[in-house]
C-alpha cells in the first residue's frame, strides 16, 4: 500500500513547495520517510537531535529541524493526530517553549473568534432585520403559519379574553349578529375558518377579530349603530381582517426574528408561548393603514355579495369621523378619516347594483334590548 | 478529472476532462463552453435561514459553481476575466495554498476549498479584502492570474517582500506580515495604498507581473467623462 503523505519537508534541492513525506513518531524521536520520487532518504532522528517550533501561517503546525547545512531538514506536521503524538512522546524540555507558545496562539484566536462572532452576529441580525421591515419577509412567514395553529393562538386569546368580561349568552342582539355572521360567512367560499362571534358588554364603539376567526362585538357599537347594516358593515370588516390573516402580519411582525425562526423550526409551542406573552395586545392590535384598506375595501365586496346594504358600512364610517372630537375607541384602533369614506364610495360605485335584502330583525328592539341588559351598578 | 492548458501565455483556457458523474468546482462565471452532458448544480441547502448564514459566513456562492457531468463524460472550457497566465497545481493531501479570491480558477472534485476570514489587521490592511481562499485536499487545482504568474520559492526563514495587489497564491507554511511599504513601491503609490507582504518561507509564493488596481488606474485615463 503506497505511504499517505502527512508531512512536507523541505531542504536543498526539493521543490519549493516542500516535499510529501510520511512521519511517525516513536519513543525515542521520529522517523520521516520520503512519499513518491524523491531525493530524500527515509530518516530516523532522535528527539535530542532535533529542534521543535510552532509554523505556518496560523501558528498551528508544528517545525522540526535538523542537520546542518546542505543536509538541514525542516518538515512541517500539520495532521493534528501526528501533533498530539509527538507532544506526548517528545522529552518536556524539547517542547515546553511550544506549550507556552500554543496557550498563547489558543488565548489570540479565543478573543479574535469572539470579536468576528460578535461581529458576524450584528451583521446577520442587521440584515434580518432590514428584511424583516420588508412586508415580503412577514408575507413569506405568515404564509407558513398552519391554519390549525392560528385558531389554536386565536383560540386561547379568544377564551382568556371572554372568561373576564361579560359575554351576552342570547336575547335579540345575539340573534341580530348571528343573522348577520351567517348571512356573511356563507358568501365566503372555501373558507377554512370557522367563525365564532361574540357580543361583549362594554361601553366602546368597538369590534376586534382575532387570528383564525373568533371575533368580538361590544354593546357600545351596537349602541351607535342605527342600523343592523352599520354593524354588518364592521362586521364584515374584521372578517375580513381575519381571512386576510392580517393578526398574524402584526403579530410576526411584533414577534420579529424569533417567530419567523420559530415558524422556520416548526416550533409551534415556541411560537404560542411568544404569541401568549403578548395577551391581550393581540385584540388591540393596531393594523398598518393598508391593512385597514384592504379590509374596508374586501368587505365592502362581501357586504355586497350578501346583498347586505353596503351603504350602511359608509354611513357608520363618516358619522364617526365626524364625531371624532369625542374620541371614540373605535379611532385607537381604526382610525376613521373622509378619505378613508371617499375610498368606499369610489369602490361602491364601481360595484354591480344590487338589490339589498333586509335583516328578519327590526333594529330599534335589537337596540332596546341591550339597554335593558345593562347591568346596574 | 484532466486539465489541459490551452493556448498557453495571456489568453489562456483550460479544457478539463470529466468522467461520467465527475464534479469540478469552477469560479463563477468562467465556463466559456462545455458538452451537453455538464450541468451547473445549484442547490439551496439549509433552507432560507441556513443559506442565508452560509452566504453571510463564508461569502460560499460568491465565488464557484459546482459543474457535473450529470448525464455521461464530457469536457469543460474554463477562462478567466482578465488576460494572464494559468497554472496547475497538483494538491497530494498535504499541501495546501491560500488563494487570493479572484486568482482561483477551478479544482477537481477532491479539492477543498474553504473561505477564511483574514485577521482583522490584515484583512483591514491588507488589498485582497476579508475573504482568501484556503485550498487543500487532492487533485488539480488550477489558478490565474493578471499577467504573467512568478513562482518565487523560499527556503526556512527566507524572506521575500510582495505588493500586495500582486498577491495570487502562496503555501500555508509560509507566514506574513502585511506592513507599510519603503518608498519605492509604484503599485503601491498609484494604488494609494503603501502596503506589502513580507513573506517568510519554507514554501512558495506565486505574484502575477500585472497589478488590476494600476491598470484600472491607467486605463481609466483614456475614458472619456461626461459632465
Ligand atoms: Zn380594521
Amino acid at each position: 500500500m503506497p505511504l499517505v503523505p502527512n508531512a512536507l519537508c523541505f531542504s536543498d534541492g526539493l521543490p519549493g513547495a516542500g516535499a510529501p513525506c510520511h512521519v511517525t513518531v516513536s519513543d525515542n524521536g521520529l522517523t520521516m520517510v520520503p512519499v513518491g520520487d524523491s531525493v530524500l532518504r527515509e530518516e530516523a532522528i532522535a528527539f535530542t537531535d532535533m529542534s521543535v517550533e510552532a509554523g505556518g501561517l496560523d501558528h498551528d503546525q508544528l517545525v522540526v529541524s535538523w542537520g546542518d547545512g546542505t543536509s538541514r531538514r525542516t518538515v512541517y506536521l500539520k495532521d493534528p493526530a501526528l501533533i498530539v503524538a509527538f507532544r506526548r512522546a517528545a522529552p518536556s524540555q524539547l517542547t515546553a517553549h511550544l506549550e507556552r507558545a500554543a496557550e498563547q496562539v489558543r488565548r489570540a484566536r479565543h478573543s479574535h473568534r469572539l470579536l468576528w462572532s460578535s461581529v458576524a452576529g450584528v451583521l446577520i441580525g442587521l440584515v434580518l432585520f432590514l428584511w424583516f421591515g420588508s412586508d415580503l419577509v412577514v408575507e413569506w412567514a405568515v404564509a407558513r403559519i398552519p391554519i390549525e395553529w392560528e385558531q389554536k393562538l386565536g383560540e386561547t386569546v379568544y377564551q382568556d379574553f371572554l372568561s373576564k368580561e361579560t359575554v351576552l349568552k342570547d336575547g335579540p342582539a345575539v340573534s341580530a349578529v348571528q343573522e348577520m355572521t351567517q348571512r356573511l360567512t356563507e358568501k365566503i367560499p372555501n373558507s377554512p375558518y370557522k367563525f365564532q362571534v361574540s357580543v361583549v358588554q362594554g361601553p366602546v364603539v368597538n369590534a376586534f377579530a382575532l387570528p383564525g376567526g373568533y371575533v368580538v362585538v361590544f354593546t357600545g357599537l351596537m349602541n351607535k349603530a342605527e342600523s343592523g347594516e352599520e354593524v354588518a358593515g364592521v362586521l364584515s370588516h374584521e372578517l375580513n381582517h381575519v381571512l386576510q390573516r392580517h393578526g398574524l402580519e402584526r403579530m410576526v411582525t411584533m414577534l420579529g426574528l424569533a417567530a419567523v425562526v420559530g415558524i422556520v423550526l416548526g416550533d409551534q409551542q415556541g411560537v404560542l408561548g411568544l404569541a401568549k406573552q403578548l395577551g391581550m395586545e393581540l385584540a388591540t392590535l393596531k393594523f398598518g393603514r393598508a391593512q385597514e384598506t384592504e379590509a374596508d375595501l374586501t368587505g365592502l365586496r362581501l357586504l355586497s355579495d350578501a346583498r347586505i346594504a353596503p351603504d350602511g358600512m359608509i354611513r357608520f364610517f363618516e358619522r364617526l369621523s365626524e364625531k371624532d372630537k369625542e374620541r371614540v375607541e373605535l379611532f385607537s384602533t381604526h382610525p376613521m378619516s373622509a378619505a378613508r369614506a371617499e375610498r368606499l364610495k369610489a369602490e361602491l360605485a364601481a360595484l354591480p347594483k344590487r338589490t339589498p335584502i333586509p335583516f328578519t330583525f327590526e333594529w330599534k328592539p335589537v337596540q332596546d334590548s341591550l339597554a335593558l341588559s345593562v347591568p346596574k351598578k | 478529472m484532466k486539465c489541459e492548458i490551452l493556448y498557453p501565455g495571456a489568453f489562456p483556457m483550460v479544457r478539463v476532462y470529466l468522467d461520467a458523474n465527475e464534479t469540478v468546482k469552477a469560479e463563477s462565471g468562467a465556463m466559456v463552453a462545455a458538452s451537453p452532458t455538464i450541468d451547473i448544480e445549484s442547490k439551496m441547502e439549509g433552507g432560507f435561514l441556513g443559506a442565508l448564514s452560509r452566504k453571510m459566513l463564508s461569502g460560499e456562492k460568491f465565488f464557484f459553481q459546482t459543474l457535473r457531468a450529470s448525464r455521461g463524460a464530457g469536457e469543460v472550457l474554463l477562462a478567466p476575466t482578465v488576460p494572464g497566465e494559468i497554472v496547475l497545481l497538483e494538491l497530494d493531501g498535504v499541501n495546501e495554498y491560500m488563494v487570493q479570491k479572484d486568482g482561483f480558477l477551478a479544482g477537481a472534485e477532491g479539492v477543498k476549498i474553504e473561505s477564511k476570514m483574514q485577521s482583522l489587521t490584515r484583512g483591514l490592511l491588507g488589498g485582497e479584502g476579508f475573504f482568501i481562499l484556503k485550498i487543500g485536499g487532492i487533485g488539480q487545482l488550477v489558478l490565474n492570474s493578471f499577467g504573467a504568474i512568478h513562482k518565487i520559492e523560499l527556503k526556512p526563514n527566507e524572506e521575500y517582500i510582495v505588493d500586495n495587489s500582486h498577491l495570487v497564491a502562496w503555501t500555508s507554511t509560509t507566514t506574513y506580515n502585511i506592513e507599510k511599504a519603503s518608498s519605492g513601491w509604484i503599485a503601491s503609490l498609484t494604488s494609494g495604498e503603501g502596503l506589502v507582504c513580507r513573506f517568510r518561507g519554507p514554501g512558495v509564493v506565486y505574484i502575477q507581473s500585472r497589478n488590476p488596481g494600476s491598470f484600472g488606474n491607467w486605463i481609466r485615463q483614456f475614458i472619456p467623462v461626461s459632465e
